[in-house]
């Protein structure tokens, strides 16, 4: 082994799996850690179809992500089906409830007081107006969105963002494996241990590889973790299945219904739609999981990313945020210290609230009235509402308040555009709003929400936009 | 009751925290109909909470429609880049904690960490050297932030030093030519309501009655309402922080007029000394189980650097919080919510705190347990975040020289705390948070200051080319060293603008 514990960085590096986790993994550390360090690759074998919980939308820092491991846009979109995403649709989402979430810029503090508590002031129904990502996906077209218009204004679109509808096992492939990593033939056995630390990984054909810090990407079997760890999640079991159809409008929107069974998705790909199909084992077949995350994500000298830690229902981008902020943190704390004891504390802190916070967003698509009676669904609406949860909950309802916990994946404007959706509206709005002349106010809100009308109006399908880039790019390179 | 608007708002006690929860409700509930009414007594006096501020005090005036000319003139103020510590570390060391980071802003992996490998490789720059607001701070010089982005000169924030109570007077001027009503009185007796507790009036040594729908306690350490009459309790941080006396004494001014504030570790506690344009503001913060009184005031008196100006005055307090900042119809606001010791200036920050989340969930009649347990959560995070800062200050260190610091060396710190330390030591990493008054440069700053090196730089850096490094750092070096050259003296460039008051020529 090499010199840990003086302030060098592990000197050799397991990955054990396969699949979009393994992938991007693999990408993100031989892009990021030093030539010293060795990165070696053991597959753990049948993964199944796992990765599908992964979902098919990323959400917008899935570019810097990428960007940050070697994978940049232009490969993005040349060499995959990935699409263009402001976001998605939640149709019919229990008794006519259906609303677009999209990605959005925090929006514009007005005298002190936050935009969305001057829209009941103004009789304005709802956010749908001023949310511009929203309103281009409700058209099917796509632009990236400009900061500001050729005179310095802001762009009506400048508070857009967006992310990615992808399929897994197409995506996992632009995170390439890397010249340097060694990847080591033959699939994993069983798993050594001693005193809770991994002491190395037995293959198939007899042969023990070892390394200083294991990484498991094996899926929700978590191969290497499970044998050190205490516990494994234990939420909702679910199952999940996937299918294409025949489509290529490439719009830049998922839409997701409620079922009897549960939920389906349908995600325009390039060239074809994904539909995915998520429900009670029972009901649906195809990959099953357990819901929820692992106490710790890092034991001893084993760290768990992705599916391997937790499984996140993909009914947000959820899954993907996580699986990114697991790569990043990772590879942040890179272990230095021959126990990796400060290491794993730190890891295991932020994943527990990364998982947390994001759990928060996706357990409060289900508290509404009006939904669906199939086992799914009771299992999910009788988990309990956590003291978190129920904070954010009532203040948004009581006050139009948006309570915030440190540095969570979804961040307030995700929570508004949610809250709103899902038809909550403040019982009353910030006293400090009524301020506002409503002759004033009312010019405001209708001039900004026209402006974003306009902006959208003259841009192109998603499909043209994405066509004209593809040729750009290959021009560009050629 | 639920849903009825306030309509009169009652604060007990002026001094800064009175006098800027007046002006901000003046400012900010303008239009509402609400009244609001001040009672101070001009017997009792005021605990000058701080003169040095943090820069968050800008946007505070700014909303309220200040000028900052005006502000400095009226409150006799300087600039402010930082605070320079003397004697933390080991008796001798300084260092300054800037309003700035260290190195360019958008590295991706913060740029200590090149530094802490070029170290490693024998470059002997100090830190420091990256650092605009340093260099011009060590130098006595001051300029406003560059609006262009990119430039050295646009990477630091800046605060005033000032006469606290010249503030308050200031802001005093100000809330009442929008309407809030001063009563001179002392309040001798508080009446809660038979059914709900809540404190309906307060009565004061003439007979008269004061009501109001939301009493603001600004009554100082006593909490003459959220403690004296509603008994919230108090958490006592003695334990971490020991400091609980304070002497203090104006001196006149000598010598360059530094950017910033000075806190010099002693036996016992430390001393500030805040550089006004008239005067110099000095005092010892102590704690008393390791120094007399009079031990403590000599100590000040003999580490002067100009004759005094006024008997030295003294105060005594427990550093802590308040259980519950806001209980029933109440909402504690500045000393009487809770006292942390004035070693990074967080005393009108902590105010600016309470006022802004108050204005975020301002009430209604009901008073929703929601709205005070989250107002409650938010002032709980802001105050142990900044405890935990301070604490940082005595037990980053190797001082073992009086009973004071092996106190603190035999210390069990706060679970937060330790973490945030052991993850320094170990890699250079900051744990990160978002809700909290100090960023990582903060505390990269005192760490550093303080002689906490960290074992290894983050390991992605590895792959660098060290000579590429080198060149890079020498240039930033250089860009700092060049941008303070042409920065003006601090003194010349507040005599040279409307900002000047009593500075002498």
């Amino acid at each position: 082994m090499t010199n840990i514990g003086s302030g060098a960085p592990v000197g050799r590096v397991l990955v054990c799996g396969d699949g979009l986790a393994a992938w991007m993994a693999l990408a993100a550390l031989a892009r990021q850690l030093p030539a010293s360090t060795a990165i070696v690759w053991v597959r753990a074998g049948e993964q199944g179809s796992s990765d599908l919980f992964y979902g098919n939308v990323t959400g917008p820092s899935a570019y810097a992500f990428n960007l940050s491991v070697g994978v940049d846009e232009r490969q993005v979109m040349l060499d995959s089906a990935t699409a263009f995403s402001w976001g998605t649709r939640y149709a019919s989402w229990g008794a006519g409830r259906s609303w677009m979430q999209s990605f959005a810029l925090p929006f514009p503090v007005i005298d002190g007081v936050q935009f969305h508590q001057y829209l009941g002031l103004a009789g304005a129904g709802g956010i749908d107006p001023f949310v511009a990502g929203l309103q281009a996906a409700r058209r099917g077209v796509f632009v990236h969105p400009p900061r500001a218009a050729a005179n310095g204004t802001p762009h009506p679109l400048s508070r857009a963002e967006y992310g990615y509808q992808f399929d897994p096992a197409d995506y996992a492939r632009l995170f390439a494996v890397a010249d340097r990593v060694e990847r080591v033939a033959g699939t994993l056995a069983s798993v050594e241990t001693a005193d809770g630390r991994v002491t190395g990984v037995t293959l198939d054909d007899g042969r023990v590889v070892t390394a200083d810090l294991y990484v498991d990407v094996s899926g929700p079997d978590a191969r290497l973790l499970s044998v050190v760890a205490d516990d494994a999640p234990t939420g909702r079991r679910i199952a999940i299945a996937a299918s294409d159809l025949p489509a290529d409008d490439q719009a830049p929107l998922r839409t997701v219904r409620a079922t009897a069974q549960g939920w389906e998705s349908d995600t325009p790909l390039k060239g074809r739609t994904r539909r995915t199909v998520v429900g009670a084992p029972g009901d649906v077949v195809g990959a099953e999981a357990t819901l929820g995350r692992r106490s710790q994500a890092w034991v001893g000298n084993c760290v768990g990313l992705g599916q391997a830690a937790g499984v996140v229902e993909p009914l947000t981008p959820a899954p993907m945020l996580l699986l990114e902020r697991d790569i990043e943190r990772l590879l942040a704390l890179i272990p230095v210290s021959g126990t990796m004891a400060v290491e794993a504390a730190e890891y295991n802190r932020r994943f527990a609230e990364d998982h947390d916070h994001a759990a928060l967003f996706q357990q409060a698509l289900f508290v509404a009235g009006g939904m669906p009676d199939g086992a799914y669904w009771q299992e999910a609406r009788d988990e309990p509402v956590s003291e978190k949860l129920a904070r954010k909950l009532t203040m948004f309802e009581r006050r139009g308040v948006l309570v915030a916990y440190d540095l969570e994946p979804f961040h307030p404007e995700d929570w508004l555009i949610l809250h709103m959706g899902m038809g909550r509206r403040p019982a009353r709005h910030d006293p400090l709003a009524t301020r506002a002349d409503t002759a004033q106010v009312v010019p405001f809100l209708t001039g900004m929400a026209r402006e974003i009308e306009q902006g959208v109006a003259t841009l192109p399908p998603a499909r043209v936009y994405r066509t004209q880039l593809e040729q750009y790019l290959r021009k560009a390179a050629s | 009751m639920t849903g009825r608007r306030i309509s009169s708002v009652c604060i007990v006690g002026g001094g800064t925290a009175g006098w800027m929860t007046a002006a901000a409700l003046a400012n900010r509930l303008a239009g509402l109909n609400v009244a609001v009414r001040l009672i101070e007594s001009e017997e009792i006096g005021t605990v000058g909470v701080g003169e040095a501020t943090l820069p968050h005090i800008r946007a505070f005036n700014t909303t309220l429609g200040i000028a900052e000319p005006e502000l400095m003139r009226a409150t006799e103020a300087t600039y402010k880049l930082g605070i320079e510590f003397c004697d933390w570390g080991r008796i001798g060391d300084r260092y300054i904690h800037p309003f700035g980071n260290y190195g360019p802003s958008d590295d991706a992996i913060p740029f200590y960490h090149q530094w802490l490998r070029l170290r490693g490789l024998g470059d002997t720059s100090r830190l420091d050297e990256y650092s605009y607001p340093i260099i011009a701070a060590e130098q006595n010089r001051f300029r406003h932030p560059a609006s262009e982005p990119g430039r050295v000169e646009s990477s630091f924030g800046y605060a005033y030093q000032f006469d606290a109570s010249l503030y308050a007077k200031f802001l005093r001027r100000y809330a009442e030519a929008r309407g809030v009503e001063r009563i001179e009185g002392k309040v001798v007796d508080v009446a809660l309501d038979g059914e709900n507790g809540f404190v309906r009036t307060v009565k004061l040594a003439d007979g008269r009655v004061v009501g109001g729908d939301l009493f603001i306690d600004c009554s100082g350490f006593r909490g003459l309402l959220i403690e004296g009459a509603l008994q919230s309790g108090y958490d006592d941080w003695s334990r971490w922080l020991p400091c609980n006396r304070a002497v203090a004494v104006p001196t006149e001014s000598r010598g360059p007029l530094g950017p910033y504030t000075r806190a010099t570790a002693r036996t016992a506690g430390w001393q500030w000394r805040i550089p006004l344009q008239h005067r110099v503001g000095n005092g010892h913060v102590y704690c008393s189980d390791f120094i007399s009184d009079d031990d403590a005031q000599q100590q000040l008196i003999d580490h002067l650097d100009a004759p005094m100006q006024a008997e030295p005055r003294r105060l005594r307090f427990t550093t802590g919080r308040r259980r519950d900042f806001w209980k029933r119809n109440v909402v504690a606001i500045g000393l009487s919510g809770g006292f942390l010791e004035p070693l990074e200036s967080t005393s009108i920050h902590l105010i600016q705190d309470g006022i802004t989340e108050l204005l975020g969930l301002f009430p209604d009649q009901g008073f929703a347990a929601e709205d005070v347990d989250e107002y409650n959560r938010r002032m709980a995070l802001h105050f142990e975040r900044v405890r935990d800062f301070l604490l940082l200050h005595y037990v980053a260190t190797q001082r073992d020289d009086s009973p004071m610091w092996r106190h603190f060396r035999a210390l069990t710190l706060p679970d937060s705390l330790q973490h945030k330390i052991d993850m320094w030591r170990t890699r250079g990493y900051i744990v990160p948070y978002q809700f909290g008054l100090f960023l990582p440069p903060s505390w990269v700053a005192v760490m550093l200051g303080q002689g906490l090196v960290p074992d290894a730089y983050d390991p992605r850096l590895a792959g660098i080319e060290a000579g590429a490094l080198a060149k890079r750092a020498a240039a930033l070096r250089a860009e700092v060293a060049g941008a303070v050259r042409a920065t003006p003296d601090h003194a010349d460039y507040i005599r040279q603008s409307p900002a000047a008051a009593g500075l002498a020529a």
